[in-house]
């Protein structure tokens, strides 16, 4: 078998970070504006739908490591065979780099949004690809101690900008609950799926993350702050922006800024926007991260640096060259490719416990 | 393989070579005191190593040999020279061999017996050495050597006086409260600063000698029982493994066990200070006392170490928080201050209020550089006169900041050169990161990198390379130790001495992150308020 981490690199603090802190920042960028569109007043009902369909993937993970100490790719190895094992790796490999794109897209339009007055070009956003080279060669371990940093980096700046644009929020606007159809919340849940896969990104932390008594209790805990977290800054989103919410790209750098005290001190709350942009930028290139840890245990290749280098290259000469196709690919992702985070990110692991019932596997286990 | 002849006798040549360098090495003395001052002065040929030789009462030659300058020579004349020329050492000798049953005579000549001689010395520290290389080695090092004509061993008499610097207070580390005594440069001071505090059997100082030419003597210091013995041992390895010609100083020490060769964050904390010292080997950490080296070092490191002062622990918690919080703003303003500044001006006007904006605009409408390349400038100019004035003659740096402050720093403007808010952001960035005496090295060169990200790549560029920054020192672990911690990995119990600082009531256990077995450090629960 392919010579991974074999020691727990993540731990059940950890995990409830990542939750807690790292993944609800994907969702302030593009999402509140796609909810807004499908679900109008409603976005709170379908982010809250959408987050309990990620939910079970969650679930799914903590059920797993509760029974198995095995990594997925053991998993699947011990059931399938080595060559089943490695296809599998590279399959996973290919869908996280399919799950970075639209983490990317809202990146780099995000940067020229929030960074530049002046008119960026796309190697204004390069050097996020070194970051994220650099980040890929960082073993599992590192992506658990980003979490706990997380904390700190997330909370502070959040709660700053919320406070700052709560006052000039009318929740009003968000009633009647239910004033669209139900399909229109759906809608809402489809289109931003990509923001809401958070079950793939956990598949690779199996067997390196080591299950904990009370580890439910926690991580629901956790996943729950990750919800309050998402659906309060919706609210407020919505609460500012109400009709014109559809056409607000990138709101999340704009919110606070109607704070009166900044008129007079400049825009200061952007310094909390930027302390966000940290996590945010850890978040991108966790799929990058999963997909070259992914590749090494495919191909069983050591140059973990080589490929990190070849991949972001890669990504960059993407982002490159469909930079002028943006709406068209993003829209693809969000609509017609939904299906496939689906799939990857909330079937894949509501079925791998069935491999918990394969007798070789279940000779390993726990 | 076949063996060609010339392998051979070069085989044959380095045995030899080899086995004369042990005989060397080995050579024991022997009974005439001129064959063995002879055999140390072929030792030891340098015109600094003296000998003086004088005669017991009874006329037995004796030797005194010494490195000049090291020694205390009048405690070698009071305790050493006048008793042996008061004593009669052949008539002892042989009533010592009268004694002795199995007495085998050299001859005609009488045995001094070394014991006798040794207990008839007025002095507490005294020593045998049989190998000349043990008794070089303790000339080198200072002490004296008794030669005996007679006897086949030296005596060796701890008279080191060397050269030491009295105890002052660190320049680099003043306390306004708490203790002001600071290391010097001997070895010996040292460890009594410690011993003096640590008035406790489980302190251990592993002594070792480190440089094939400077000898060097290094002492790992740790509590037996209280620090991570994983850590310690690992330790004495990397130090037992240092091959080094010269050891000048503890930073040697420092580049030589680095697990990272290029890294810009330290890996290894610093002290001058005897009290922090052992407070830290309290806590659970392992340091190292180097000779020759008025700084010591601590291991494990984090890096909310240099956000820490000695003080802290000395005024009420509150303070001490808040001097932390205030460390961190000003290192953050010293890093960030100068790229911000830059990066406003050229991509994100919208960061300042219009007001500052058009303050800054008038200034600088005039000024022939770029936002950037004036900063650059300015700031060159601030490393400049930092680095002239800490190595020019102290009259001429103090004229030197008066030039370089308002001749210069005004002129420039007057000129029409440099704008005043440039000028006044790089002073204050400058001023900002002597608040951290620690950080300055890494945070020059990060404020530099900074800079250059900012007038580049703007402030997405500048988010990214924080950032990096902070992901860089997520993984570079030094001795198991990740640098952010107790914030990453996150280590709830240690926060309450991290940024924020709690009473010494609520610092009863170790910090968890030095993985000590003994946890308590403070059994007095007390403190409860007034009965009424």
């Amino acid at each position: 078998m392919t010579k991974i981490d074999e020691a727990p690199a993540i731990n059940t603090r950890q995990l409830c970070f990542l939750l807690a802190f790292l993944f609800p920042v994907a969702r302030f960028l593009e999402a509140p504006r796609l909810f807004a569109v499908a679900a109008k007043g409603d976005l709170l009902v379908s982010a809250l739908v959408a987050s309990l369909v990620e939910i079970l993937p969650v679930a799914a993970f903590l059920f797993i490591s509760s029974k198995t100490d095995k990594t997925l790719f053991q998993l699947v190895e011990a059931a399938f065979g080595k060559w089943v094992a490695r296809i599998f790796s590279l399959i996973l490999c290919a869908y996280f780099l399919f799950a970075a794109v639209p983490p990317l897209f809202d990146a780099e339009k995000f940067s020229y949004a929030a960074f530049f007055d002046t008119a960026p070009t796309v190697f204004s956003f390069a050097p996020f690809f070194i970051f994220s080279a650099f980040l890929c060669t960082k073993n599992v371990k590192a992506i658990g101690r980003s979490a706990d940093l997380c904390l700190f980096l997330f909370l502070f700046p959040f709660l700053g900008l919320i406070v700052m644009s709560v006052g000039e929020s009318d929740f009003s606007s968000l009633l009647p609950i239910f004033s669209q159809p139900f399909t229109h919340s759906l809608q809402g849940v489809v289109s931003t799926k990509a923001h809401f896969s958070c079950g793939a990104l956990l598949l690779p932390l199996l067997g390196r993350y080591r299950y904990e008594k009370g580890a439910v209790k926690k991580v629901s805990i956790a996943y729950g702050a990750s919800v309050l977290f998402t659906l309060l800054f919706l609210a407020v989103f919505y609460g500012i922006y109400t009709t014109l919410a559809a056409r607000e790209h990138y709101a999340f750098a704009k919110i606070a800024q109607y704070f009166p005290a900044l008129t007079v001190v400049g825009r200061w709350d952007m310094l909390l926007v930027y302390l966000l942009t940290v996590v945010y930028a850890f978040y991108v290139c966790l799929p990058l991260q999963l997909a070259v840890d992914c590749f090494c245990q495919g191909t069983l290749l050591q140059q973990k640096t080589l490929f990190s280098a070849l991949l972001n290259l890669a990504a960059f000469l993407f982002v490159l060259f469909l930079n002028q196709h943006y709406d068209a690919v993003y829209g693809l992702f969000t609509s017609t490719l939904s299906p496939v985070f689906f799939l990857f990110s909330d079937l894949l692991p509501l079925f791998l416990p069935l491999l918990l019932l394969h007798k070789r596997v279940k000779a390993g286990a726990r | 393989m076949s063996i060609t002849p010339h392998i051979f006798i070069k085989n044959i040549r380095a045995y030899f070579c080899v086995s004369i360098a042990h005989t060397t090495c080995v050579k024991k003395l022997s009974k005439k005191l001129q064959n063995n001052l002879q055999s140390l002065k072929a030792a030891l040929p340098a015109e600094d190593i003296l000998s003086y030789e004088f005669f017991s009462k009874d006329g037995v030659g004796a030797a005194i040999v010494y490195a000049d300058g090291m020694v205390n020579k009048g405690l070698i004349g009071d305790l050493v020279i006048r008793p042996i020329a008061s004593l009669n050492l052949k008539k002892q000798a042989e009533n010592s061999q009268k004694d002795e049953e199995n007495n085998q005579n050299d001859g005609d000549r009488y045995e001094v017996n070394a014991d006798l001689l040794q207990k008839s010395l007025l002095f507490p520290e005294v020593k045998e050495a049989e190998k000349i290389e043990d008794m070089t080695k303790e000339i080198l090092d200072g002490n004296a050597l008794l030669l005996v004509d007679g006897i086949e061993k030296g005596i060796v008499v701890g008279t080191k006086m060397l050269p030491v610097r009295a105890i002052s207070e660190p320049p680099a580390d003043v306390a306004v409260k708490g203790p002001r005594e600071g290391f010097v440069e001997d070895f010996k001071t040292n460890a009594t600063l410690v011993r003096k505090r640590l008035k406790s059997p489980a302190l251990r100082m592993d002594v070792m000698r480190v440089g094939r030419r400077s000898d060097t003597t290094i002492a790992l210091c740790y509590l037996d029982g209280i620090c991570d013995n994983r850590l310690k041992d690992a330790l004495q390895k990397k130090l037992q493994s240092i091959d080094v010609d010269v050891l000048p100083d503890s930073s040697y020490v420092t580049a030589l066990i680095a697990p990272r060769k290029h890294s810009l964050f330290r890996s290894v904390g610093t002290t001058e200070k005897p009290d922090v010292f052992a407070a830290k080997l309290a806590e659970g950490r392992v340091g190292i006392l180097v000779d020759g080296s008025p700084i010591a070092l601590t291991l494990p490191f984090t890096l909310t170490e240099d956000f820490q002062s000695s003080e802290d622990y000395f005024v009420s918690p509150f303070m001490a928080t808040l001097f932390r919080v205030l460390r961190l703003v000003a290192v953050m303003i010293a890093l960030f201050l100068p790229a911000v500044y830059v990066t406003t001006q050229l991509f994100k006007m919208q960061l300042l209020p219009l007001g500052l904006m058009l303050t800054i605009a008038k200034s600088a409408r005039e000024i022939p550089f770029s936002p950037s390349m004036e900063t650059f400038f300015v700031l060159l100019l601030f490393e400049t006169l930092k680095e002239a004035s800490i190595r020019m003659p102290k009259y001429v740096g103090m004229s030197l900041s008066v030039v370089g402050a308002l001749v210069l720093g005004e002129a420039a403007v007057s000129a029409g050169f440099l704008s005043t808010p440039t000028i006044i952001i790089v002073a204050l960035s400058g001023i900002c990161l002597y608040t951290v005496p620690n950080f300055v090295e890494t945070g020059s060169v990060l404020r530099w990198l900074y800079l250059i990200v900012a007038g580049s790549l703007g402030p997405f560029g500048l988010t990214l390379a924080g950032a990096l920054t902070l992901y860089y020192l997520i993984s570079a672990d030094s001795f198991g130790m990740p640098p952010l911690a107790p914030f990453s990995p996150l280590v709830a119990h240690d926060l309450k001495d991290a940024v924020a600082k709690y009473g010494i009531r609520d610092l009863d256990t170790r910090p968890k992150i030095y993985r000590s077995k003994n946890k308590t450090r403070l059994r007095t629960q007390g403190g409860n308020r007034d009965e009424n």
